[in-house]
């Protein structure tokens, strides 16, 4: 029996990585239903970890994983495409809020995404660093795109789109009871410009026009990013 | 199904498309998505094929976006680096952010009479 061989090829096929993508990610949705929709046990989060775990502690290389892995990043184009499907069917919502949300998303996410950048530069965090941090409201799909375009890197985009995502649907809910926010549509659309994806998942628990404020702004501050930033940074 | 699957890519490789014959730095998946978004208000309905296939692939976004987010092991050095910096600027702009833009769209709407009313 040749098992060392055998080991060897195992960690060289080609569909090594996909399968231990869902079989990571399989892990996270596990532990994110059985928690009860915990934030922090989100399935991105659990499937990242484990992934880096065995990166880093095995034979496997990220270049290797990658190379198998390509695949399912292949399919983000198509599905960010596809992004524009709910935006479409939420849109009549729009009908009597738009002045309301439009300025909410331009005035509250220029106000995070510069603060944000401000604290990184002034820290004098590295160059890296403070190009990444222009990405953090826009959805993490969205974000692995832009980052490298604009001197950013797109792990670290996705690592601080997901930090945030996390914590702002951890504490949404205090700081609305603190500051007395109890519009369905301004809390959605809070949820969706401060936490993105993790925040929208979080606003349908709290109700369905919470939920589609929080995908518009999502889709609405991703797009605009999107359009903007590379010609600003 | 597939015709959706196949309006879906026909947007990418068109949004990828201009992007490239502008030379634009916006990536094609970004300008197709609007693309399609304009392309659905001006039909004014949802084709029941793409509608089938946004549902089906939608739910799978999170894990497409797991590979790049793995990445981050060949950036450790930037989280050791500024990782505290970057993690109080975050609660910073969340902390502040949040409530900013609740507020702001909470005020606008309770008091629509002062503007939009005549």
């Amino acid at each position: 029996m040749h098992w060392q061989a055998a080991i060897s090829s195992l960690w060289q096929n080609p569909y090594l990585g996909i399968f231990l993508t869902l079989l990571s990610f399989q892990l996270g949705l596990f532990l994110y239903r059985r928690s009860g929709s915990q934030p922090w046990l989100h399935p991105v989060l659990v499937s990242v970890f484990s992934l880096c775990g065995v990166i880093l502690y095995t034979d496997l290389s990220y270049g290797r994983y990658m190379d198998s892995a390509q695949f399912l990043s292949q399919l983000l184009g198509p599905a960010i495409v596809a992004l524009a499907v709910p935006l479409y069917e939420n849109f009549k919502l729009l009908k009597r809020y738009w002045l309301a949300f439009v300025m909410s998303n331009l005035v509250a996410g220029a106000f995070t995404i510069g603060l944000a950048v401000l604290i990184v530069y002034a820290g004098q965090g590295s160059e890296v660093s403070v190009n990444t941090m222009w990405t953090k409201s826009i959805t993490t799909a969205i974000a692995i795109e832009i980052a490298p375009g604009i001197g950013g890197v797109a792990a670290l985009a996705a690592a601080l789109v997901m930090f945030t995502g996390i914590l702002g649907s951890l504490i949404a809910p205090s700081l609305f009871k603190v500051f007395n926010i109890n519009h369905p549509a301004a809390q959605g659309t809070a949820l969706g410009v401060c936490a993105h994806a993790v925040g929208t998942a979080r606003a349908l628990e709290m109700g369905s026009i919470q939920g589609a404020f929080a995908a518009l702004s999502m889709s609405f501050m991703g797009l605009l990013c999107a359009l903007l930033l590379p010609f600003l940074v | 199904m597939l015709k959706g699957i196949i309006i879906l890519l026909a947007f990418f490789l068109g949004g990828e498309f201009i992007a490239q014959l502008f030379a634009w730095p916006i990536p094609g998946s970004v300008i197709g998505m609007l693309l399609l978004f304009v392309f659905l208000l001006l039909r004014g309905s949802l084709p029941k094929s793409l509608k089938h296939s946004s549902d089906s692939l939608l739910p799978f976004l999170p894990l497409f976006i797991v590979p790049a987010s793995v990445g981050i092991v060949n950036h450790l050095y930037l989280l050791q680096q500024d990782g505290w910096l970057l993690a109080g600027a975050m609660v910073a702009s969340l902390v502040l952010g949040i409530p900013l833009c609740g507020l702001l769209m909470q005020r606008m709407l309770k008091k629509p009479a002062k503007r939009g009313g005549n």
